[in-house]
């Protein structure tokens, strides 16, 4: 890891950055879907 | 109507957010210093900016829940709502802040991290609204949305600080690039493309902020619907 290679740490920051966003919409989702069960 | 409404809006999202990648990977051009790992601010920058918004969101929702709780409950409670989704999102946002962040800095400076002033108030944010979640999900009752509320409004007061940093202190972190003074600036290529991912990451930012508004609603009505039932039952 002397001389990191950026275009590995840039894919790294946009993956990682999506996987922050679609896992807390994905946790958002699975508890508005828990809500409408307890509704139903 | 409704439904068309929310599907057109999750449809431009995703238009701008395609965009914006396209700018950002393959128009905007590299960076002559840093090269390629330069193109992390196209989402560095907008993160940090909408997590700022929506920490003010969260100081105007913990103002109005302090303001209407002996008043108005109804507009109490969907102040509180603004206040809870606006802390979550921003720490989500801020979260990406603190990842990308140090991806960049080990090839541009070849360290992960550094204690210095930027970073240091950046940290300090997200942990004061990390515990702001912390409280709302192990304490219950009136009295944790005025906890709640007072911290949110004591978090909202570092945004100013972590904002004025790098203005204020020397920082490892570099000078503003934009209202830094002499020097400052970027070239008119790369404010394109920072601008279409700072409006993408807006209209992406706002609808999950809309989403978490209504899941926290239909929470507190399921909420206040158990504890009717609770009062009936006891009557």
């Amino acid at each position: 890891m002397d001389h990191p290679n950026p275009h590995q740490f840039l894919v790294a920051a946009y993956c990682v950055t999506w996987a922050i966003q679609l896992g807390y919409v994905a946790w958002l989702t699975f508890k508005w879907r828990a809500q409408k069960r307890a509704k139903g | 109507m409704k439904k068309i409404a929310i599907g057109l809006y999750v449809a431009v999202t995703l238009a701008l957010m395609v965009w914006g990648y396209y700018q950002a990977i393959y128009v905007a051009p590299e960076d002559a210093q840093q090269g390629e790992i330069f193109r992390i601010i196209f989402y560095h920058v907008p993160s940090a900016s909408v997590a700022f918004l929506f920490f003010a969101i969260s100081l105007c929702g913990s103002i109005g829940y302090l303001a209407f709780r002996h008043g108005n409950q109804a507009w109490a409670q969907i102040s509180d709502a603004w206040a809870l989704a606006g802390a979550e999102v921003g720490v989500v946002f801020c979260t990406v802040v603190l990842t990308t962040g140090p991806l960049w800095g080990r090839v541009a400076w070849g360290i992960w991290w550094t204690w210095d002033a930027r970073l240091t108030t950046t940290l300090v944010l997200w942990l004061i609204y990390v515990s702001y979640l912390l409280l709302r999900r192990f304490a219950a009752g009136p009295q944790m949305q005025t906890l709640a509320a007072v911290l949110g409004i004591f978090g909202a007061l570092d945004v100013p600080i972590v904002y004025m940093s790098n203005r204020w202190w020397r920082t490892q972190h570099p000078s503003p690039v934009f209202g830094g003074g002499e020097g400052s600036g970027m070239a008119p290529a790369m404010v394109s493309v920072l601008m279409w991912n700072m409006l993408a990451w807006f209209v992406w930012g706002l609808f999950i902020l809309g989403l978490r508004f209504v899941v926290e609603r239909k929470q507190q009505k399921i909420v206040a619907a158990e504890q009717q039932l609770a009062l009936d039952a006891t009557i």
